[in-house]
């Protein structure tokens, strides 16, 4: 697929803090760092006025670089743009598609043409009612050459979008966007997209208000007040009330909202609380009903002493070690398989990461929407030694030096130095470890400037394709220096595959590819842990993160 | 005084043994001296003598309480933790060291020249201090870290090459008022050179200021270096160091606590010892203080 922009998803990093650290992208965890909590005075929670309010505390990982969701990254902000908006579709917990703002949607034969008919009654909420024309001139914005959208590649299946976003196309109304009325919406795709209503949750999709946007300065232009609370127009089940930076964000339920009957909790606060301990030490004390993540070495004890406050749910991510395809010793694939066969994944998320993760080895999370790997590899330890041996390293002998990267972050260090001893004990290799913050880490990994070291991917949609364009040739966030002709062009060639079938047929060559190649070493799939309270009804984790409100519940 | 010595009085004391005798009485500061001895000799011995390696991992068992076979318990990964905090104890012990020495050296030497010279040369001297005082610590670390490379020496180099600045300002003040006394000018009628006076006269009776403060920078240079440890500039696992295992236990105090209770005795244990032994050492070493 298209992408070859910095999009800087998913890389996720750390788990448990993050720092300034926006995560990226879709990425999805967010670094940490020693930056100390902004928790501010956690408004006492609750029970307003005598109708008891339902008031949801929610503890949302890190303050939102900008609610203007065109401009933005990160998990936090995916999750406040899915409060504050809803795009043409929407999906319900299982992650099923389910009519959003389009009503109904027909889809051409060829796979070529998406119409959408939009509801009569879905509303921004000022009152103006939402139209075809605000989704065209906010896909407009999003990929016009100079807004400089990271995610405008979300965008590029539609004909002409990727052409309009570099700047070679300058006439907007030769792209497949269209509205031919107030109602109807029309997109012309360059190649069928199986996953493309998957896709369109995500908030490159999302509508935004127009007028409020030209009021507010130019339309190109970043970061104008018009994502203020004062002026903020939205039109999701939510709207916005308060931003207190470092302090919460309250979403108030939205009555223009369509469904806004469904809708069952009446204020979300958003805490942007950075340190896992912090959340968990206000969890405890009641000031938060879900938290972002639960400190490692206390899901043993809420498992033990208090199981129906914690959740573990998959997580469609994956973790792992990326070599850097460039730097010796790692051009060699032998040396690169013979480090991957040799670890023991097994008693490693046992025993170190402990909320059931599962361990990797294959590049996509087991069962995605019915894609299971065959080509996974085993954990061979006499194999890895005769490749190491091969490639010139009998028994770890003369094996240069050769250093990991982390990000600065405990997880991260403890699962580095479980893989180092088992490299010296099983290979007799050593591995000088070394840890960087955050942003000084992806600066690193964006100029490949590491010999090998920890990452972590999740998904933008759930589908198999987004865990393989990370890996085409000098992909944005290729980042290993690694490429193959043979995958590109296997790659492109999903996405025309006739049927579901044939195009997991060429996902299936992929993995082949992949795992004979080993530009990065799987370690496990992602579970995430989190703290919800028992008075949150009908709330939990899907594979993406990211939960529609309108089906969680609170009890009084 | 002492018997012994009353029977040779026409002998005198040396000013070192007339310290360690006065030192001898005070029992908090031996005491101190013996720990500080003890710890420093089972931080160099002891990890031969274990049967377990400081890296060594045993995932299986995981973070488990003190036990025969591992006396003071297991980290997270299985690590023996007495070898990990006697195997930490020789980097913070060293880096204290090291690093005071340095300071020590480079500070006391600077200070007294500039005190007790004075004048222009006195203003260059400690402008320097002042410019070097301006530079932010981090930067300067992560600068020798560019050039140089990540390296444990360069961090005891860092680390004194900052230090040193506070002890040069003590220093100078001690030494400017130490040099109008009058024995100094009997030492300059005597015709005594200027480093006999500054190096016999002046500086035995700065000696106190001296000691409390390089007693004091022990330990902050050892939190120091627990603190770029963390950063990634300092020490990298799997080695350990006081810092790094006072670290790990507090995250996970309330699970494991013998993970903090261990090296946190062990660290408070060292800093009270050093801060007995510098107590008594200034007492001992006072030529002011009235011989009894």
């Amino acid at each position: 697929m298209l992408t070859r922009l910095p999009r800087f998803v998913a890389v996720l990093a750390a788990l448990l803090l993050s720092p300034a650290c926006r995560q990226p992208k879709s990425a999805v965890e967010t670094a940490g760092t020693t930056a100390s909590p902004k928790v501010a005075t956690a408004s006492a929670p609750a029970t307003a006025g005598g109708n008891q309010k339902k008031i949801l505390n929610y503890g949302n990982g890190a303050e939102p670089a900008d609610l203007d969701f065109q401009i933005v990254t990160g998990t936090p902000e995916h999750r406040l743009a899915l409060t504050f908006f809803e795009g043409l579709i929407n999906e319900d917990p299982q992650l099923k598609i389910i009519p959003g703002v389009a009503e109904k949607w027909e889809i051409s034969p060829d796979g070529l043409v998406y119409t959408f008919r939009l509801r009569a009654d879905a509303r921004w909420s000022n009152g103006d009612p939402v139209t075809a024309d605000d989704f065209v001139q906010s896909y407009r914005r999003m990929i016009g050459p100079t807004l400089g959208a990271e995610y405008s590649y979300m965008l590029w299946h539609v004909v002409g979008a990727e052409d309009f976003n570099k700047g070679k196309l300058s006439d907007f109304n030769q792209t497949g966007f269209k509205a031919p009325d107030a109602r109807t919406l029309v997109l012309t795709l360059r190649q069928p997209t199986p996953f493309l209503l998957h896709a369109m949750n995500h908030y490159a999709w999302f509508p935004l208000h127009i007028p409020t946007l030209k009021k507010f300065g130019a339309m190109d232009r970043k970061s104008t007040p018009w994502s203020r609370p004062e002026s903020f127009v939205g039109n999701g089940p939510y709207a916005l009330k308060e931003w207190r930076a470092n302090q919460k964000i309250i979403a108030v339920r939205s009555p223009t909202y369509w469904d806004h009957a469904a809708v069952k909790i009446d204020e979300i606060h958003f805490f942007p609380i950075e340190l896992a301990d912090t959340e968990e030490r206000m969890f405890r004390t009641g000031q938060l009903h879900i938290t972002n993540e639960v400190p490692l070495s206390k899901i043993p004890v809420y498992q033990r002493d208090q199981p129906g406050n914690i959740r573990i749910d998959p997580y469609n991510g994956i973790y792992f070690y990326r070599f850097n395809a460039k730097r010796k010793p790692f051009d060699d694939v032998r040396v690169r398989r013979a480090l991957a066969l040799s670890i023991d994944r097994e008693t490693l998320v046992k025993k170190v990461t402990l909320a059931g993760e599962i361990p990797a080895y294959d590049f996509t999370p087991p069962d995605l929407v019915g894609f299971v790997s065959r080509h996974a590899f085993k954990a061979d330890l006499t194999e890895a030694k005769r490749l190491l041996a091969e490639a010139g390293f009998p028994g770890g002998k003369g094996f240069p030096k050769v250093e990991l990267l982390y990000n600065t972050l405990e997880k991260h260090r403890t699962i580095a130095e479980a893989l180092q001893q088992m490299w010296r004990k099983n290979l007799g290799i050593d591995i000088t470890l070394y840890n960087q913050e955050w942003k000084v880490y992806l600066d690193s990994q964006h100029s490949k400037n590491y010999q090998f070291e920890r990452a972590g991917w999740i998904a933008d949609y759930v589908d198999p394709h987004v865990f393989f364009d990370i890996w085409e040739t000098d992909g944005g966030n290729n980042d290993t220096n690694w490429g193959n002709r043979d995958y590109d062009r296997l790659l492109r060639s999903a996405l025309d595959a006739k049927s579901t079938a044939d195009r997991y047929e060429i996902y299936q060559q992929l993995e082949k590819i992949l795992v004979d190649e080993m530009p990065i070493m799987p370690i496990y799939f992602y579970m995430r842990a989190r703290l919800v309270s028992p008075k949150v009804k009908g709330y939990f984790t899907t594979p993406l993160d990211n939960f529609p409100w309108k089906y969680a519940d609170m009890e009084n | 005084m002492l018997p012994a010595a009353a029977e040779k009085i026409e002998q005198g004391n040396s000013l070192w043994l007339d310290a360690w005798l006065r030192l001898r009485k005070n029992h908090l500061a031996v005491f101190g001296l013996g720990a500080l001895i003890a710890i420093g000799l089972a931080c160099l011995v002891g990890p031969w003598l274990s049967t377990h390696g400081y890296e060594e991992q045993n995932l299986e068992l995981g973070a488990a309480g003190p036990s025969r076979a591992h006396w003071l318990g297991t980290d997270t990964l299985g690590r023996d933790l007495l070898v990990r905090l006697l195997t930490g104890g020789r980097v913070s012990l060293g880096v204290g060291l090291a690093a005071t020495f340095v300071a020590l050296t480079i500070g006391v030497v600077f200070g007294a020249v500039a005190g007790f010279f004075g004048g222009k040369l006195d203003i260059i001297m400690m402008r320097t201090v002042d410019i070097m005082y301006s530079l932010p610590f981090m930067v300067f670390v992560i600068l020798l870290m560019v050039f140089f490379g990540r390296n444990i020496i360069l961090l005891f180099v860092a680390i004194g090459a900052v230090e040193w600045l506070t002890m040069a300002r003590i220093v100078r003040s001690q030494v400017m008022a130490t040099k109008r006394m009058e024995f100094i000018e009997a030492a300059r009628s005597l015709g005594f050179g200027r480093r006999r006076i500054i190096f016999r006269h002046i500086l035995p009776n700065i000696l106190g200021p001296i000691i409390v403060y390089t007693t004091l920078t022990i330990p902050g240079v050892m939190l120091l270096e627990a603190f770029l440890s963390f950063l990634g500039l300092g020490v990298q696992p799997p080695m350990s160091s006081w810092g790094v295992l006072i670290k790990d236990g507090a995250e996970k105090m309330e699970e494991y606590s013998w993970l903090l209770i261990f090296p946190g005795a062990m660290f408070s244990l060292t800093l009270f010892s050093l801060n007995f032994l510098g107590d008594g050492l200034r007492d001992a070493l006072d030529v002011r203080s009235s011989k009894d």
